[in-house]
């Protein structure tokens, strides 16, 4: 019992969750060649809707001339490595939860929050498919890989979050 | 001695702390502060944060997947 509280219970200590995500995303680069990213994906599955919509971003600029595709061969937009990665997580973190007993539903709190979680929403998305990628993309993957886009990435992210909290702080809280 | 709530159900990282901080700013000290929260964040960042402040905390999971978290202003 004294296991399952300090493992499975209490949340871990920062430096123990830093190393095991290093070395799963070391892992994920040996098994598929490419580290670990989630944004890609969702902007996939996007693609993928679009596409039952009767468009064609398969020939759109932004997939042809700007950008790594990343997809293997035989994947799709749905079907492709970073659905299984982000199906998993989500899965994972289930798991994590229930085991923990610390699962529960949750609502929206009132309409303010659900604004705010859509403005933001937007502008996150907008922004990682400017910088071609999320904070795991395009910072944790990235720094590893020894590309300079990562440190790029990281000092704005920190005055992003900087700025951010202070406005949070200051005029909406 | 005044004790204040402070409901951040359904409420994600930093807003918890965020509130916390704003709050503990308003309070006198020896006041108490209870933090209702069902973010599990919250029972890592919230309680390291006022610990490093030097204010006493504690904390209770009052269901599953909620706490209480208590905050005595120090200083």
């Amino acid at each position: 019992m004294r296991i399952y509280e300090k493992v499975i219970k209490k949340p871990w200590p920062y430096w123990v969750g830093g190393i095991l995500l290093a070395l799963l995303n070391i892992s994920l680069l040996l098994a598929t060649g490419s580290p670990w990213s989630i944004t890609t994906g969702l902007l996939y599955w996007a693609a993928a809707i679009m596409e039952r919509l009767g468009f064609r971003p398969a020939d759109w600029y932004y997939f042809n001339n700007s950008y790594e595709y990343g997809l293997k061969a035989g994947q799709g937009f749905l079907f492709n490595t970073y659905t299984v990665l982000n199906i998993a997580i989500i899965i994972g973190a289930l798991i994590a939860v229930l085991w923990a007993k610390e699962f529960k539903w949750k609502r929206v709190k009132n309409i303010k929050q659900f604004l705010f979680a859509l403005g933001g929403g937007i502008i996150m998305g907008y922004g990682t498919r400017l910088s071609f990628g999320c904070n795991i993309g395009a910072y944790f993957s990235a720094i590893p890989s020894f590309s300079l886009h990562g440190w790029v990435f990281a000092a704005f992210m920190f005055v992003g979050a900087w700025i951010g909290s202070k406005i949070l702080f200051k005029y909406i809280l | 001695m005044a004790e204040y709530k402070l409901d951040c159900l359904y409420e994600a990282c930093p807003i918890p702390l965020l509130k916390a901080l704003k709050q503990l700013e308003k309070m006198a000290i020896g006041e108490v502060l209870i933090l209702h929260t069902d973010h599990n964040c919250s029972i890592k960042n919230v309680v390291e944060w006022t610990k490093k402040q030097g204010h006493y905390i504690d904390y209770v999971e009052i269901s599953e997947g909620e706490w209480e978290i208590y905050i005595e202003k120090a200083k």
